[in-house]
């Protein structure tokens, strides 16, 4: 009962945040500087033929007609025809969007799982090393910038030992077989999901030690060791349960922070991706295209954080219960 | 008054006692001021600016790379050799110069000069440019005959030019630099004018002779695509990371801490729209939408600067409201309302100074984010084009041949500086929260 009412709330906020993101994407895309017509209509053509392409594209409507009719659009997925290649922008970002899913979920994937071991893991083993081995690589994924260390990774594995593709999402020409087809891509992937990883796993690996030591400390954990239970035991039913649902929140909140970094690692390994796909629209002045790009990227983090909210009232059972939760 | 100032200069004395005892808090001071030092005494780092182009030839090595990697042993530096007198006048006898040249085969090089005829009576004569070599050998590089008064013609000689490569008798594909440059000693540079010319009374003129071999090594990191000196643009771009850095975190900090003070202490109608405003802002993908501000709003520095601080208060915000609900609540913010303080005075003398060690150390924490995202978006190539970044930097390393030329000494600079200014900045602001906040003690 707790549950559903907090679920209805959360999804009440996350469409208000997309159509947040909908209306500032209304407004900034007629911030352009000069006329926004001024791009796809040429200043020699006659004023009737200016008005006639105006009414082709909607513009000659007052702003909150044009406002309504764009959250129409948008929620039909019709994200308008792209300027420099005259398709529709939605075909374009269909064609893009699984290969952003594939490096997306399997960097992410491999990051937060490695990362996540490694903490438990050296939160069981507490020693000079491990302390430094961690903190160490959560300053390493703070500090350093991560399309650095990409491109490091690109010139090493790219160029000096060329064993490694340095660009693309699959071999021209594609190799022959399914077999082979995946491996191709496979062998594309490993640079890319690769360097995010051993960008990415530290601040993972910190986090979940510090907060797994300080579960440790905790008196239960004491009265667990006194009932004599295994380590192992002590480690997976007890601490890491307690630490898992702020973890969970972590994981989900670190999407927007992730999403921005795909963009980067898509243009550095040139991935034929949204992220790609955005930067390439801005670089030409693709206004529907970078329009419809940014949408979809605000989109998949809005539908994360909204899933983040629905396993995270799972997880805590002061939610699900409904005890003294703060919903 | 004189007791209040004294309490505050005992509370500053006893923090730097206490953070003079943290090793890591004091090297992240030391690399500060040292980058502090490199961006204010800039001009006097480097003898270039960071615009200048031409410097050697394109992608050159370091200097230094002459002692230490054998192929490089013997490469060369930039000659540049103008004539000493700004004005010959040619009668019969050729003019030359001496070029003392050191080194292994140069890849171009390029000459230009001013010259005009003066010919009161129509008669034929010519003059021809020409290299010779230490072993005599004559390169002719340029050469023209004329029947009467020219204008000033300004010649520019290229060794890639086909048809210098073609009066030289080479096919495309040979190179003219390596060609003439490839012993060394003393090369002379002459204009000599065609037999017959004293004949006449016809007078050549040359001025702002310059010969230019752009070297293949070249200062202490070497050259980028343009010829321009990479560690002036390393030095410089400390100026422009320092600046973005510490102005965006005060810019975000200031209005994180008003908001959430304001949020925090008011409560209410305010507070619920505010902090969902956050959780709006927080649930928009950064680089993305700074991507898109940034090239609608233009590139400019300070654009930069406003944009990064206006997806970076919300922590802040989060963080000092949670702090504000606290002291809200204590007695001596009851004893102040009681006497009948404004809620701006409570807020502002009260409040505030409570939360500030809050503040500074994330302040401190922000500086790091802030330069990185200013390097991602301009490596990107949507930072401000008119300064050198070293998020420029690494752009136009990916883009302008780093990888093809292995020219790691492009790549590996940049991001070291960013990365010890960033360590530097985390270990201060963990101090500071060591000192200040023991409960934030273990967060990055």
């Amino acid at each position: 009962m707790v549950y559903s009412r907090y679920l209805l709330k959360r999804l009440i906020y996350a469409l208000m945040v997309l159509f947040i993101i909908i209306t500032f994407n209304f407004i900034i895309f007629r911030l352009i500087p000069g006329d926004a017509t001024k791009m796809i209509i040429d200043p020699k053509f006659t004023s009737e033929a200016k008005a006639e392409l105006k009414r082709e594209f909607g513009l000659h409507e007052p702003t909150h007609v044009q406002y309504i009719k764009y959250v129409g659009n948008m929620i039909k997925f019709d994200l308008g025809i792209s300027f420099s290649t005259g398709r529709f922008v939605i075909n374009e970002l269909k064609e893009r969007l699984p290969n952003t899913m594939v490096l997306f979920l399997t960097s992410f994937v491999l990051t937060v799982v490695i990362g996540i071991s490694i903490g438990v893991y050296t939160a069981s083993k507490q020693g000079t090393f491990s302390d430094g081995f961690v903190t160490g690589a959560g300053l390493f994924t703070y500090a350093v910038p991560a399309f650095w260390i990409q491109l490091l990774l690109l010139m090493l594995f790219g160029y000096y030992i060329p064993i490694l593709p340095v660009h693309g999402t699959i071999s021209a020409p594609q190799p022959y077989g399914l077999f082979l087809q995946i491996l191709d891509r496979v062998h594309h992937l490993i640079l890319p999901a690769g360097s995010n990883v051993i960008v990415g796993f530290g601040s993972w690996a910190l986090y979940t030690r510090n907060t797994m030591l300080e579960a440790l400390d905790q008196d239960y954990i004491v009265t667990a060791k006194a009932k004599g239970l295994k380590e192992n035991i002590i480690l997976r039913h007890h601490a890491l349960r307690s630490v898992l649902p702020p973890i969970i929140t972590l994981v989900f909140g670190a999407l927007p922070g992730v999403v921005s970094g795909a963009v980067i690692t898509e243009t550095i390994f040139s991935w034929h991706g949204v992220g790609k796909y955005l930067t390439d629209a801005i670089m030409m002045q693709d206004y529907p295209a970078a329009q419809g790009a940014f949408y979809l990227i605000a989109l998949a983090v809005v539908v994360c954080n909204f899933a983040a909210d629905i396993i995270y009232g799972f997880v805590d059972p002061r939610i699900r219960i409904g005890e003294g939760g703060k919903e | 008054m004189n007791k209040y100032q004294l309490r505050v200069e005992t509370g500053v004395m006893s923090f730097w006692k206490r953070y003079k005892g943290k090793p890591l808090g004091m090297i992240g001071l030391i690399i500060v001021i040292i980058y502090v030092f490199i961006a204010i005494f800039a001009p006097f780092l480097t003898p270039y600016s960071p615009k200048q182009i031409l410097l050697a030839d394109r992608i050159a090595a370091p200097l230094w790379f002459r002692y230490v990697i054998p192929k490089y042993n013997n490469a060369p530096q930039t000659v540049t050799i103008g004539f000493d007198s700004p004005l010959y006048e040619i009668k019969d006898m050729p003019v030359s110069h001496i070029i003392e040249y050191n080194y292994s085969a140069p890849k171009t090089f390029s000459l230009t000069f001013d010259c005009w005829v003066n010919a009161p009576f129509h008669s034929e004569a010519g003059f021809e440019c020409l290299i010779k070599t230490p072993e005599g050998r004559e390169y002719s590089l340029w050469g023209k005959s004329y029947s009467s008064d020219s204008d000033k013609q300004v010649v520019r000689i290229d060794s890639r030019d086909l048809g210098l490569k073609q009066r030289l008798g080479l096919t495309i594909f040979e190179d003219p630099a390596s060609k003439i440059f490839s012993s060394r000693g003393d090369y002379s540079l002459i204009f000599r004018p065609n037999p017959g010319f004293g004949d006449t009374s016809t007078r050549l003129y040359i001025s702002n002779v310059k010969l230019h071999i752009p070297g293949l090594v070249h200062g202490i990191l070497g050259t980028d695509h343009m010829g321009s000196d990479l560690w002036t643009q390393l030095v410089y771009g400390t100026r422009i990371s320092l600046v973005i850095g510490l102005s965006a975190a005060v810019i975000s900090v200031a209005v994180g801490t008003a908001i959430g003070i304001i949020c925090g202490y008011l409560g209410g109608v305010i507070d619920e729209f505010i902090m969902r405003a956050v959780d709006v802002f927080l649930a928009i993908p950064v680089l993305p939408i700074l991507i898109i501000l940034g090239a609608i709003l233009g590139k400019s520095i300070w654009n930069i600067v406003i944009l990064v601080s206006a997806f970076a208060w919300m922590n802040t915000a989060r963080l000092v409201r949670s702090q504000t609900l606290s002291l809200r609540e204590r007695i001596f913010i009851e004893a102040a309302k009681a006497s009948g303080g404004s809620d701006i005075y409570i807020m502002s003398t009260h409040i505030l100074p409570n939360v500030l060690p809050l503040v500074f150390a994330s302040m401190v924490l922000l500086i790091p984010t802030a330069i990185l995202t200013e390097a991602s978006l301009s490596f990107l190539g949507f930072g401000d084009p008119r300064v050198a970044t070293w998020g420029r930097m690494l752009h136009n390393a990916r883009g302008f041949g780093a990888f093809t030329t292995l020219a790691w000494w492009w790549l590996v600079p940049p991001g070291l500086a960013i990365t010890f200014l960033s360590l530097a900045f985390v270990f201060i602001g963990n101090t500071i929260n060591e000192i200040f906040n023991p409960k934030y003690r273990e967060r990055l």
